[in-house]
């Protein structure tokens, strides 16, 4: 019966770094407050998935971990994909609540379960499952040529694309966060049998990534594998995710959407491990400890693009990560980054098989080309890694309860 | 839920049953809304859960309930009609079924409380009388024997499959197989339902239409792969007749057999007729367009023109009766059975076995949506036929 297989009476709580310091109360319902996120992990802690604005896990302070996949569409029938975006949207809200999305043991012997029941007493771990409607879902064959948003379109070539068909497009994306990965996998897992079931969509390529990469509000900068803080100067305020992230002037069925650009950017771990650490400041322009600009002495100092050193070179080098990607630089251009840390054991050659699964969310595609483009070119950090895979989705708002995901797309033509 | 209050429940239902209306009639069916909600951890709420003995239609619209996706009407577990892919923000989904007196259940799994009785009040419907009801009944008579006459063939054309096989003559038995389970296709809607003695209708071991006619993507491993797909793997596959080549041969022969008396035993309902169509056109949708019905052969424009064929006929057998009904909607569905048969004759190709093109990646990818539209143009008219003629006095 599915009360057995509700966590209700479960408080699995875990504790890292200051939290066990910080006298966090019971656990909130909801999404707890800046103070009680940082640093601190609380499996109780919910989502809620049906809303009026974004849709969760784009302003989310970033969970531990991520199970990201994208998904070809196989059927051509517009009602499938209907039926898809309405059974994918009733399953997550059911996971986000840290319930199953069916029966886990059928009462018939001979049926398969709904649910594969790895998440059972799991609790809801935060997560997040965020949706994303990739170009070709915007042609013809499902009549919706004319609602397509209108700058979403394929990337064009970038200086660094150095793609492998098997890790790259998609035509839908799940991008799912928790923190406890079990929670995440088991979402997608989830996800992709109805996929199959409903005969609509098959599996392309997926990340399973750790340790964000990117700060929220409220959380302490994380590092990514190369030892670095990531996400000192993300997009934290309200007013940026207005002015950069959300889509504002659209149709009813597209506002405070976005699009969301994810690639898989292997990193060469060994080469860096043994470079010099003043090569490593130097590569992104910033102290690896503290986090500092090279030009500071804290984290959150403001970078002095301009200072020199006693014989006149720049503190901060032209070709330092930091500097050919601030605001300052480029127009006051900014996309939020959401970025997880990922590792696939060891390649084929011998060496560790890791790198970054970069996210990022903009209300345009064209600002990520715009600092890819720069970085791309000319980033000293270009020598030690390889964008494998890239792939661009349009997320569409959160639905209102008893509504699906995009179904504002098929109310017309 | 404990299964003792479970029982207590459903004793309970009928009692408290009396307090309620009977679910209003409208064109001769009873009308009964279910509706979906995300109350008290999942609810399953009908709004008449009596109704009178008759025709009657489930109309199931999910409103907030993300833990249901599938409904049932049952009868002591058999099951009379369902709908799946149920889900928050999509249409209204409707199913008639014509129902004589006794206890149903609504089964609702994902529910707080999974299954609820239904009941029915009066004696079993009537079969319709007076012209239209005759005729239609007249029509379900025919179309009896064209089921007899398919599955006569199709035992015919198997016997022919299985001697091939026996022979070890592939090529013979590669184009013996399109031609035998074509028949299939014509009248598998039929065959969903059909046991063998002694088995329950949820084991896939006695499910008649599994063991002639499961593919790969939905096998039972406890029953293994047996029927007309398992030898088109090894025909077209792995291309070699072995000893379990012929066993499967034997078995197919077999169990053909059977749905051979089977079939000979049975009567339809109009509705019958019409649900077994659209059931048809389903399986266009669902296997042969894309593909995965011939995965390993390619046949499945064969297949195509069979379910097409099969759901044509059952409607050939309804005009007569329909006609008299409303003759508007019965002509819109003549032309868009016309059209698909136009579209589908210009795939049709002597030279191969079955007479159709094989459905190569490319014949799939530049036509796979102008056929799912045109059968969707068929399918949404021929879905209103059932309430229409359950319900023709």
């Amino acid at each position: 019966m599915p009360t057995d297989n509700k966590f209700s009476n479960v408080h699995r709580r875990g504790f890292l770094l200051s939290a066990a310091l910080g006298g966090i109360g019971a656990a909130a319902p909801h999404a707890a407050t800046a103070a009680d996120n940082e640093d601190s992990v609380d499996l109780t802690q919910q989502y809620p998935f049906y809303g009026n604005a974004e849709q969760a896990g784009i302003r989310t302070p970033p969970q531990r971990h991520i199970f990201f996949m994208t998904f070809d569409l196989t059927s051509t029938q517009r009602r499938d994909l209907q039926v898809l975006l309405a059974r994918w949207s009733a399953a997550i809200a059911q996971l986000v609540k840290g319930e199953t999305i069916g029966q886990v043991e059928p009462d018939r012997a001979e049926a398969s379960g709904f649910d594969t029941g790895e998440a059972l007493n799991l609790g809801p771990a935060s997560l997040t499952v965020t949706v994303g409607l990739g170009p070709r879902v915007f042609t013809d064959t499902y009549g919706l040529a004319a609602q397509k948003p209108a700058l979403l379109r394929e990337l064009r070539q970038l200086p660094s694309d150095a793609f492998r068909p098997e890790l790259t497009g998609g035509d839908l994306s799940l991008q799912a966060c928790a923190d406890d990965p079990q929670v995440a996998y088991h979402a997608i897992r989830d996800l992709a049998r109805i996929a199959k079931v409903t005969g609509t969509a098959a599996t392309k390529w997926a990340v399973l990534g750790f340790g964000r990469a990117s700060a929220g509000k409220g959380q302490a900068t994380p590092r990514n594998l190369l030892g670095f803080r990531d996400g000192t100067r993300n997009i934290k305020e309200d007013a940026d995710f207005e002015k950069f992230v959300w889509l504002k002037d659209a149709p009813d069925w597209q506002r405070n959407g976005s699009y969301q650009i994810a690639r898989k950017i292997q990193m060469r771990i060994e080469n860096w491990d043994t470079n010099r650490v003043s090569h490593q400041n130097d590569v992104f322009g910033r102290h690896k400890m503290s986090g500092a600009p090279l030009t500071g002495t804290a984290e959150f100092d403001t970078p002095d693009f301009q200072k020199t050193k006693a014989d006149g070179t720049l503190l901060i080098p032209d070709t330092a990560h930091i500097r050919l990607a601030a605001f300052e630089n480029n127009d006051g251009l900014r996309i939020l980054r959401r970025s997880y840390n990922y590792t696939e054991g060891i390649n084929q050659y011998g060496f560790l098989d890791a790198g970054l699964l970069f996210i990022s969310y903009q209300n345009d595609p064209a600002a990520f080309e715009t600092l890819q483009t720069k970085l791309g070119s000319a980033d000293a950090l270009n020598e030690y890694i390889t964008h494998l895979g890239s792939a661009v989705f349009f997320v569409p708002p959160a639905p209102p309860e008893g509504s699906y995901l995009a179904e504002g797309m098929f109310a017309t033509a | 839920m404990p299964r003792a209050s479970l029982i207590a429940l459903l004793m309970a239902a009928p009692l408290a049953a009396h307090a309620q209306t009977s679910a209003p009639v409208t064109n001769g069916a009873s009308q009964v809304n279910i509706t979906l909600t995300g109350d008290n951890g999942g609810a399953c709420v009908i709004d008449h859960p009596v109704a009178k003995a008759g025709p009657v239609t489930f109309a199931v619209t999910n409103k907030t309930a993300t833990a249901i996706t599938e409904i049932e009407l049952q009868s002591n577990n058999r099951i009379l009609g369902e709908k799946e892919n149920l889900a928050p923000g999509l249409p209204t989904v409707t199913f008639t079924v014509t129902l004589g007196g006794g206890t149903y259940q609504i089964y609702c799994p994902g529910a707080k409380q999974e299954t609820q009785a239904f009941t029915v009040t009066g004696q079993a419907a009537a079969t319709p009388s007076g012209s239209i009801g005759t005729i239609l009944a007249d029509g379900t008579k025919g179309y009896a024997r064209y089921v007899d006459d398919v599955v006569a063939g199709m035992v015919t054309a198997v016997a022919r499959l299985k001697a091939a096989i026996d022979a070890g003559d592939l090529t013979k038995a590669r184009n013996e197989y399109p031609q035998a389970h074509a028949f299939y296709e014509r009248i598998e809607s039929d065959v969903d339902g059909f046991v063998l003695p002694g088995f329950k209708a949820t084991d896939n071991a006695g499910n008649l239409d599994y063991l002639i006619d499961m593919r790969a993507s939905n096998l039972d491993p406890k029953v293994g792969w047996h029927g007309f797909h398992a030898i088109e793997r090894d025909l077209f596959q792995t291309n070699q007749i072995t000893d379990g080549t012929r066993q499967l041969a034997a078995e197919l022969q077999k169990n053909v057999d059977v749905l051979d008396k089977q079939v000979k035993t049975l009567d339809y309902k109009p509705e019958d007729l019409a649900n077994g169509a659209a059931d048809l056109l389903e399986e266009v949708q669902s296997t042969k367009i894309s593909g995965e019905e011939e995965s390993f052969s390619h046949y499945d424009l064969v297949d195509f023109a069979g379910n097409v064929e099969g759901a044509q006929q059952a409607f050939a057998f309804l005009e007569p009766g329909l006609e008299k009904i409303d003759l508007d909607f019965t002509r819109r569905i003549q032309t868009q059975f016309a059209m698909v048969m136009k579209m589908l004759d210009s795939y049709r190709d002597p030279k191969v076995p079955g007479g159709y093109k094989l459905y190569t990646s490319e014949i799939k990818t530049a036509d796979a949506t102008k056929l799912s539209k045109a059968i969707q143009a068929l399918q949404e008219p021929l879905s209103k036929i059932a309430e229409k003629v359950a319900t023709a006095q």
